[in-house]
């Protein structure tokens, strides 16, 4: 095995690595923008449509059959469904972005909001709390961990989907991947192509967990217990 | 709306279908390349993820597999394919790439949820198990698989609907299948055999989760069938 | 001080009332336990006082005024709410959820502090426990501080639904005799919501039992439930043993002066102790040293001796304290070799004697 690998990385350029690192870091910048537009865009969006969805529960059904209904979409083939209509652009990745987030924050939120035990609930407005302060400063807060949760695996498979919205944009780290296969399979941007997104997505992942532990210390010392 | 006109035109062509590049026959191609990896993932993965939910042994590895095979983007696989494919085995493009891909795809939902389904069987119907005096073997394949097979099941369905919509990837490594319309129509500037493409796949996908939907009613016990949705199936992936 | 008039709950959907047209007054100062079978509407009924349950007829008073003439959130301050499952706000530490009310009314920091110090101290929980979360709390705690909550605002009314039903019952007894001695000093009017008829006759001045559908079968004080059930439903409902539950409601303290019984002091004659016994009619005597029980000795035993104390003497096996019940009286009686159980006061003083004559006197009356 190791000598197949050899033979495999025998002659690969490696240097192009290290004499490239200027372009590799401006396409990882570039890469997070597109991951932080459709995160923040996705994410405000999610929330108002969660909070619809439980104010109104008839909103519930059509607004997560609708969310699904995009989710089963292959990923790529939902940029080429759009790039018809608005072009090769950032606008186009972005709209598809924010639409693969919507399912996974809506359906995290809401499951959030509604494991908010009923008793607390009740005890809230027995002790007097209006409508609105329950849900600032209980709901909220107690569904911020299954929501945290959500927005994790919404970044992750966000961070996945800019690599491959480089085929109608060119932009980010996917970019490495099309240049690869283009030129024979060039392996040092392929290599940088598929691993620097994997790192990203695992770094952000990880970011996103201490974020949560920082935020929400009932939680933890529960689980230590 | 002009690409919509196109597309049904080119759907409509009678060309379109018949040939060795017509949709009948890139239907055949992405069946293979779809069932392929699917098979053998689910050879590999279930197995594991049962047996390491039983013994509830390797939680550390379990998690690192689902962390990083869900951080891993398909683009990224299809690369690890092509690379393993061309350089490493010398099996060249067009088949084996994408299939390698899929495969390493599709480890970590079935993984994850075989797993998670057999851990988190009712620990007293477990127990009782044991007491009746069955033995370890008999309490894995008679008890807890039984049990866990609705969550298998559909761990299966949205695993195979997501190789299925993921498989065109391999036309831009040149392999055949579906994705070929979609590459070409991009590659082409023929926004109708694009969306043709588009919609193909996504019927293809109806059909392959309306087939595994018959399956589940022959595997899983009928007392417990309907018992799981993909939102428990995802929530159990999440929690590992 | 809560008043409800003919109030009555019909759930939409439903054809049947969940509570019908129920009136009871509730006096100031006295807990009220409503009990019944499940789906008599005893939790309907209390959770339509602070309107968690919107009644559907009737009026509800408090303190005179109609509870459906005050903002929900605004009435809820005023009355305070313990629930089975405790609702803690499992996000915050135990003192920010004692503070809860007091915060949700504006009060300033350091008021709201002296409170919750205050009150950890009232319910006896440990001071260090303010800065931990409520999942690191055991149940009896938890329920500690869920009533410590629910008294931070010192509201005029409790209401409990429950309180005890998730906690052993060793915890549960405890529980219980702590809320007796909270009741005793602070004088809350309080509607306590059970399905355990003894916990009922515990706690409650007085008991509405319920039957199905909100019809109140009898509202009166234990003593005269356990006395005069008003119909077969509430007989059957308090179950067996009636006689025997009603001696658990009266301690031996109610019994009045029990006199010397069947004692001389120390420093009596033979001759007086042996009289004493035969008054009694009893073989033994007991001997006192002033206002404590020494033991007791077998007359027999006493012959040859000056003084009555100069014999040994064997230990009383079975001794009760004032505030034991009638029931565990004769508990005690039972278990004692010489049909009498020595009644102790504070700091271990002899108060006297009971007799199964004494106890019968007293059931027959």
């Amino acid at each position: 095995m190791t000598g197949l690998l050899a033979q495999a990385s025998g002659g690969i350029r490696w240097s192009w690595i290290t004499a490239n690192l200027d372009d590799i870091w401006e396409a990882t910048v570039e890469h997070l923008w597109l991951t932080g537009i459709a995160m923040v865009v996705g994410f405000a969006i999610a929330m108002v449509l969660s909070v619809a969805a439980i104010r109104y529960r008839r909103l519930y059904g059509p607004i997560t059959a609708t969310a699904g209904v995009i989710f089963t979409i292959p990923s790529f083939a939902l940029f080429f469904v759009l790039a018809p209509f608005t072009g090769l652009t950032v606008l186009t990745a972005e709209i598809g972005l924010v639409l693969y987030t919507l399912l996974v924050l809506v359906r995290n939120t809401v499951a959030g909001l509604d494991g908010v035990p009923e008793d607390v609930k009740e005890a809230a407005r027995g002790m007097g709390y209006t409508r609105n302060r329950l849900f600032l400063e209980i709901e909220l807060p107690l569904a911020i961990p299954v929501i945290i949760a959500g927005l994790r695996i919404a970044t992750v498979t966000t961070v996945g989907l800019v690599t491959i919205t480089a085929l109608i944009t060119f932009g980010g780290l996917g970019r490495f991947i099309i240049d690869g296969l283009q030129q024979n399979l060039f392996v040092p941007k392929l290599v940088v192509g598929a691993l620097g997104p994997t790192l990203l997505a695992l770094a952000l992942d990880g970011l996103l967990l201490l974020l949560q532990r920082a935020i929400t210390p009932w939680s933890r010392r529960a689980a230590a217990l | 709306m002009d690409a919509v006109v196109d597309m049904l035109r080119w759907l409509l062509e009678p060309g379109t279908w018949t040939g060795p590049r017509g949709v009948l026959a890139r239907s055949v191609e992405h069946l293979w390349i779809s069932l392929v990896p699917l098979v053998a993932a689910m050879a590999v993965a279930i197995p594991a993820g049962v047996l390491s939910g039983h013994y509830r042994r390797g939680q550390a590895v379990g998690a690192l597999v689902t962390n990083v095979g869900r951080a891993v983007p398909s683009l990224a696989l299809l690369v690890f394919g092509l690379l393993l494919s061309v350089r490493v085995l010398g099996l060249g493009f067009s088949f084996w790439p994408i299939v390698f891909a899929l495969f390493f795809l599709a480890l970590q939902p079935l993984f994850t949820n075989s797993y998670t389904a057999v851990r988190e069987a009712e620990p007293a119907l477990v127990e009782a198990a044991r007491g009746q005096g069955l033995s370890e073997r008999e309490v894995l394949l008679e008890v807890e698989l039984p049990v866990a097979s609705p969550v298998i099941m559909t761990a299966v369905r949205i695993t195979a609907v997501q190789v299925v919509a993921t498989a065109p990837l391999g036309a831009l490594a040149a392999g055949g299948g579906l994705g070929r319309f979609i590459i070409d129509g991009f590659g082409q500037n023929d926004d109708g055999q694009m969306l043709g493409g588009v919609v193909l796949v996504a019927v293809f996908a109806l059909l392959v989760e309306w087939s595994v939907t018959r399956l589940e009613r022959r595997v899983i016990p009928r007392p417990l069938q309907g018992r799981t949705d993909a939102s428990a199936v995802a929530a159990a992936g999440r929690a590992a | 001080m809560i008043e409800l008039d003919r109030a009555t709950k019909v759930f939409p959907g439903t054809a049947a009332p969940a509570v019908d047209a129920l009136t009871l007054d509730v006096p100031a100062g006295e807990i009220v336990v409503l009990v019944g079978p499940s789906g008599c509407g005893k939790t309907t009924t209390l959770k339509m006082i602070n309107r968690i349950v919107e009644p559907t007829g009737g009026t509800i008073r408090v303190d005179g005024v109609d509870v459906r003439r005050q903002e929900p959130h605004v009435l809820r301050r005023n009355i305070g709410y313990v629930i089975q499952q405790v609702g803690l706000f499992p996000h915050r530490t135990i003192a920010r959820n004692i503070a809860t009310v007091p915060r949700l009314l504006g009060w300033d920091a350091d008021r709201t502090t002296a409170r919750v110090d205050e009150l950890m101290v009232t319910m006896g929980l440990d001071p260090d426990m303010g800065a931990r979360y409520p999942s690191e709390l055991s149940g009896g705690q938890r329920q500690r501080v869920g009533v410590a909550r629910a008294l931070a605002a010192d509201p005029p009314v409790l209401l409990m639904d429950e309180p005890f039903g998730a906690v052993d019952p060793i915890v549960r007894g405890r529980l219980q005799g702590e809320l007796l001695d909270l009741q005793a000093r602070l004088r809350k009017t309080i509607v306590f919501v059970t399905h355990d008829i003894d916990e009922a006759l515990r706690l409650g001045d007085r008991i509405a039992i319920l039957n199905v559908g909100g019809r109140l079968e009898q509202y009166a004080t234990p003593e005269e439930i356990l006395r005069e059930p008003a119909t077969p439903f509430v007989e059957e409902f308090l179950g067996g043993e009636r006689g025997l539950r009603r001696l658990a409601l009266r301690t031996v303290g109610d019994l009045g002066d029990l006199g010397i019984g069947n004692c001389v002091q120390a420093d009596a004659t033979v001759e007086e102790a042996k009289r004493r016994a035969a008054e009694s009619g009893e073989r033994w005597i007991g001997i006192l040293d002033g206002d404590r029980l020494r033991g007791w000795a077998w007359v027999s035993d006493l012959d040859g001796s000056r003084h009555a104390g100069d014999v040994d003497t064997t230990l009383f096996r079975v001794a009760l304290s004032v505030d034991a019940t009638l029931r565990e009286a004769i508990d005690g009686l039972v278990r004692s070799r010489v049909g009498v159980a020595v009644v102790l006061g504070e700091d271990q003083r002899y108060e006297g004697m009971v007799t199964l004559d004494r106890l019968a006197q007293a059931i027959v009356s």
